[in-house]
């Protein structure tokens, strides 16, 4: 079985590629994209790492999979509380599971969202996990041993977490800056070091290792990156940045070369991006203009910030920034660019009551809508309702309201005294446009395709394994993507429906399986729980 | 013979919390290698960041992995970690206890 590699660059977009391409600071790339299927890959209604790498990861959409941000949003009494979103929240099958109840091995390196590991077969060492938890988070176990053997391993300079994932989003120091992209640099290599590793020890049938580095970079230092604003004439400082960005591409074309040669003439490799980039310059505090309008209070010693800070510092559960007994409706973190509304629990209570709740959202909606900056130009392009943004299962889970931003910027749930600032300095912001690039036996040789749903990586992946599409897919197998003739012999099939996730979320210990009802059951009786 | 697997064992026999007791393995086992430099016995008054060296996303992880160990999500950890609408400043193992004993039986 010809291997498949499936190789994620968080927030990658052409219009940086290409012209690192052209510059001649990406060679293999550019010799890859030439003979790559390649087109736009268009993100998630909300282009943002959870849900968009989720679906990558499951073929279904965020209503269905049930992941909007790195929180996890539960409503009790009504007020929306936020906790960490893990793998554990994912509402439906993941490729993952798919694969390895085909027989198949799959290597699984640096996602989100796959922590706690599930079961499998084969090798995951999820992202987002604090160097501290690192131990007991990979799978198999044994594992992580392993790779504290492997040359140079460092599990600190490896492992990235929700803290460091907001730095990104800040701005530092210029001080600072130098030191976070080395970080970066140094951890692609420690990703690269356990794809060597497994390459040759374990290799698996598919391969799904993501880099993330393109992502933290771009939000910082987009404005040294960035083709168009890269500046004409730096100053020492500037130069520095921009050599050291070019630095992490140049490393990054290495790795692909290297990652693409591993799977070797038969193998077929197909790299995505979750969502591109492009520059902002504002920031919207929607909850100020909450609190202005009326439909949200403080609480007594809520930050005020007039800087670029966009959550709150640490893991403080941001709905404690408010007053709830006078507050309906708030945003509780910057990237799911969501509107919580509280909803009255019953008859009596604090919030929106359900008949009036149609009504109070649209009059918010409209409100948000209309926002302008100071020169009266609109600020938002878009506000969602939940069910045309994310329809599905889950759709309960999902802000009441997402916004769009018009330059694609972000919103701080910070007070401010103002409601729209510009930033000081230029930051990266995420953009629905990313990237997709498709080569390999079988795979048309140059073929300018899409734009492509992001919804179509996961059955795309499924038939380079040869495995049948499980009928409720949301997307498709491009068939643009391959040749005629071998499409011809290798045609797509459908098959069964995914099955349940292994270990659903559950609000009790009733809905485990048989074995883990034991299990904890044991445990309980050992505790004196249960005679 | 290692002190932690003594003192497993010793506990295992005299045990008059089960409860805590897993409790104190299932950190011991979690900070063994975070170089925190704490090389005492952590007992009921042992503060999770004050002494064990936590952090705020530490405390996360660490409701990830009771949940994961005692098969329960629904465990509102929010009235263990919020006094007034405030985070509290830090937790014993005490507190933590505690609190699990009450909502697991719930």
């Amino acid at each position: 079985m010809p291997r498949t590699v499936l190789i994620g660059l968080d927030g990658a977009t052409f219009k940086v590629l290409d012209h690192l391409c052209d510059q001649g600071h990406m060679p293999f790339l550019d010799r890859f994209r030439r003979r790559a299927a390649h087109g736009v890959l268009t993100s998630t209604p909300n282009p943002f790492t959870p849900p968009a790498w989720t679906t990558v990861f499951t073929g279904r959409s965020p209503g269905e999979h049930g992941i909007f941000d790195f929180a996890r949003v539960t409503r009790i009494d009504g007020v929306p509380r936020s906790k960490l979103a893990t793998a554990r929240d994912i509402g439906v099958e993941t490729l993952w599971s798919l694969v390895s109840r085909s027989d198949l091995r799959v290597n699984c390196l640096n996602f989100p969202l796959t922590y706690p590991p599930r079961p499998m077969a084969g090798n995951l060492v999820p992202g987002f996990v604090r160097w501290r938890h690192l131990r007991h988070s990979v799978h198999p176990p044994e594992l992580y041993a392993t790779l504290c053997a492997l040359p140079g391993f460092d599990r600190k300079e490896l492992a990235m977490d929700w803290d460091l994932e907001r730095k990104a989003l800040k701005a530092l120091p210029r001080g600072e800056y130098e030191d976070w992209i080395r970080f970066h640099i140094r951890r692609e290599r420690q990703w690269m070091s356990i794809v060597r590793h497994l390459d040759e020890h374990d290799p698996g049938d598919l391969l799904a290792v993501l880099f993330d580095g393109t992502d933290k970079l771009q939000h910082l230092c987009w404005r040294f990156i960035d083709p168009e604003l890269v500046p004409a004439d730096p100053d020492p400082w500037e130069a520095r940045i921009v050599e050291l960005c070019l630095d992490y591409f140049r490393q990054l074309d290495r790795f692909l070369a290297e990652i693409v040669e591993r799977a070797g003439p038969e193998g077929r490799v197909v790299v995505v991006s979750d969502h591109g980039f492009g520059d902002t310059t504002k920031i919207l505090y929607v909850n100020a203009w909450l609190a202005r309008e009326g439909y949200l209070t403080w609480a007594d010693g809520a930050p005020a910030r007039d800087d670029d800070q966009l959550n709150v510092d640490g893991h403080a559960d941001p709905s404690s920034l408010f007053d709830w007994e006078r507050t309906t409706a708030c945003a509780l973190t910057a990237g799911s660019m969501g509107i919580y509304i509280r909803q009255a629990a019953g008859p009596g209570s604090p919030g929106v009551p359900p008949d009036a709740y149609p009504a109070y959202r649209e009059r918010l909606r409209q409100g948000l809508a209309e926002i302008v900056d100071d020169d009266g130009r609109p600020v938002v392009r878009a506000v969602l309702p939940r069910e045309e943004a994310f329809p599905g299962q889950h759709v309960e889970r999902a802000p009441d309201l997402t916004l769009v931003l018009s330059d694609g910027g972000t919103l701080s749930v910070l007070s401010s005294s103002r409601v729209v600032r510009e930033r000081g300095d230029v930051a990266g912001t995420h953009r629905p446009e990313g990237i997709f690039l498709a080569a390999g036996a079988g795979i048309r040789r140059g073929a300018t395709v899409g734009p492509l749903p992001i919804l179509d990586v996961a059955p795309t992946l499924l038939h380079c394994l040869g495995l049948p599409i499980p009928e409720n897919l949301e997307g498709r197998v491009p068939a643009e993507i391959f040749e005629p003739a071998w499409l011809g012999r290798h045609p797509v099939t459908t098959g069964p429906p995914t099955r349940p996730p292994t270990r659903l979320p559950r609000a009790s210990a009733h809905d485990l399986d048989a074995d883990e009802e034991a299990i904890l059951m044991r445990r309980l009786k050992a505790l004196g729980y249960v005679g | 013979m290692e002190p932690t697997r003594a003192l497993d064992q010793h506990r295992a026999g005299t045990s008059q919390d089960p409860l805590f007791d897993e409790l104190v393995t299932l950190l011991e086992d979690l900070t063994s290698d975070w170089e925190t430099g704490f090389s005492g016995e952590i007992g009921r008054d042992t503060r999770l960041i004050a002494e064990l060296g936590f952090e705020s996303i530490d405390v996360v992880h660490l409701i990830v992995t009771l949940e994961e160990r005692f098969g329960r999500q629904d465990l509102p950890f929010q009235d263990l970690l919020m006094r007034s609408g405030r985070y509290v400043s830090d937790l014993s193992v005490g507190d933590l206890s505690g609190f699990l004993r009450t909502h697991l039986a719930a």
